[in-house]
């Protein structure tokens, strides 16, 4: 019971976030990145554990990529099927700016009141 | 999900199929995709275990197919708002007689048949060239890899002609070449393309887009030429009948339209010609795009 209510929650917070993470990684590497190569990016800089689930990021590409925040190229690849390696637009990087400003904002008012309650 | 836990990539993909059964046939096409680039990369990362090891681990990691398939779901629901403007129904029959000249889609659509021809003519000659040649060289021994080159370039015509489509009328197509997944050896690869029915009704759909490139062509020609011909020639009439321009010896026949009384009547006539003209290319754009998807894309469940 606890453990279902905690993934649901994970679950509602994630919807957004997992577009902000993304933009937000694609905008700090130089490189231009494909699916499995940002979903282990995420996964190593929280100890191999990533938050949300990798096969949840593949369809929010594709929908920031159809927004025109991203933009794609394929490239054949020898392990499967070929590649789709994705950049930030410049659209993508002002959305980005955005968000993170939308972020920090609720962050901080979310602590505000959580700091409250655990420090009494 | 009390269903055993997928032990190889083509069980996953299976299950995942399961999952999205019901789900537009495109979509389905790309999550399909997309896990099978995950899984094959996962699979080619850690070369010291064997498949089933990895799929072990697959559930926590990539997530379980029903997992993936809600992800799927949810964003395609979330893009689909989004993308798609709420546009307001006119409720008059007026408005919504008129109302598709406010609908980006019949320009679209009208866009496609004319550019019909040129794709048509050109899909025409690919497939047969490639047909016939590979015909012909059947017996020598450039034959074969001469008819799996071809065989691969339709799979990339088709992509590239859902991707013209959807822009066009905005019905959703694989945004994902397709890609054989479960066989790994290079002659059972060929054998499933050759079975594969989608690769005969994409042939059929390049082949037959000549008769109907020239139709949706001539359609929107003529429709366009006469209506705004019938729109603007009274106009025209008019400056020359009042020395604004000259243009030249204008007579509109038969005689008795050659009044002031009918030139009004004329013009109505060329709107609503040319409003006509409009809702058949939107028709003829929807249409097109329901029989492009029933050969272009697999049909669910296969």
């Amino acid at each position: 019971m606890d453990d279902s209510n905690s993934k649901k929650f994970q679950k509602d917070l994630n919807g957004g976030l997992v577009g902000l993470v993304l933009l937000a990684v694609l905008n700090q590497s130089s490189e231009d990145l494909y699916g499995y190569e940002i979903a282990k990016r995420l996964a190593s800089a929280n100890e191999g554990v990533s938050i949300f689930k990798e096969g949840t990021i593949y369809p929010v590409l594709r929908a920031l990529s159809a927004g025109n925040l991203l933009t794609s190229r394929i490239v054949p690849s020898y392990s499967g099927p070929p590649r789709r390696y994705y950049r930030i637009t410049d659209q993508g990087r002002s959305v980005l700016a955005e968000w993170t400003a939308i972020w920090a904002g609720t962050r901080n008012f979310v602590d505000r009141f959580i700091d409250k309650g655990q420090s009494p | 999900m009390n269903r055993s836990a997928p032990r190889s990539i083509d069980q996953y993909l299976r299950q995942l199929r399961e999952e999205l059964a019901g789900e537009d046939a495109a979509l389905i096409q790309d999550a399909l995709y997309d896990a099978e680039e995950y899984l094959r990369a996962e699979v080619a990362a850690h070369p010291e275990k064997s498949e089933s090891d990895v799929l072990e681990l697959i559930a926590s990691t990539y997530g379980a197919p029903d997992e993936v398939a809600s992800a799927y779901r949810d964003t395609e629901a979330k893009v689909k708002a989004a993308m798609t403007t709420p546009r307001k129904v006119p409720g008059s029959a007026a408005g919504i007689f008129f109302g598709v000249f406010l609908d980006p889609r019949a320009y679209t659509s009208l866009f496609f048949m004319l550019l019909s021809l040129a794709t048509g003519v050109i899909y025409f000659t690919f497939a047969v060239t490639g047909l016939s040649l590979s015909a012909g060289l059947a017996v020598l021994v450039i034959g074969i890899p001469f008819f799996l080159v071809f065989m691969a370039l339709i799979r990339v015509v088709s992509l590239a002609e859902g991707r013209l489509i959807e822009a066009m009328t905005g019905e959703r197509m694989p945004r994902r070449p397709i890609h054989q997944s479960g066989t790994s050896g290079f002659w059972s690869r060929v054998g499933q393309m050759l079975k594969d029915r989608r690769t005969w009704t994409t042939l059929a759909y390049l082949i037959l887009m000549l008769p109907l490139g020239i139709a949706y062509f001539v359609i929107a020609v003529v429709g366009l030429s006469l209506s705004l011909a019938f729109t603007f020639t009274p106009l025209i009439y008019l400056s020359d009948h009042y020395g604004w321009f000259d243009a030249g010896n204008l007579h509109i026949g038969p005689a008795w339209l050659e009044s002031l009384w009918a030139l009004p009547f004329m013009m109505l006539t060329g709107i609503l010609l040319l409003t006509l003209v409009m809702h058949v290319a939107r028709g003829v754009g929807r249409l097109h795009a329901m029989y492009a998807k029933a050969l272009l894309v697999a049909p669910a469940g296969i």
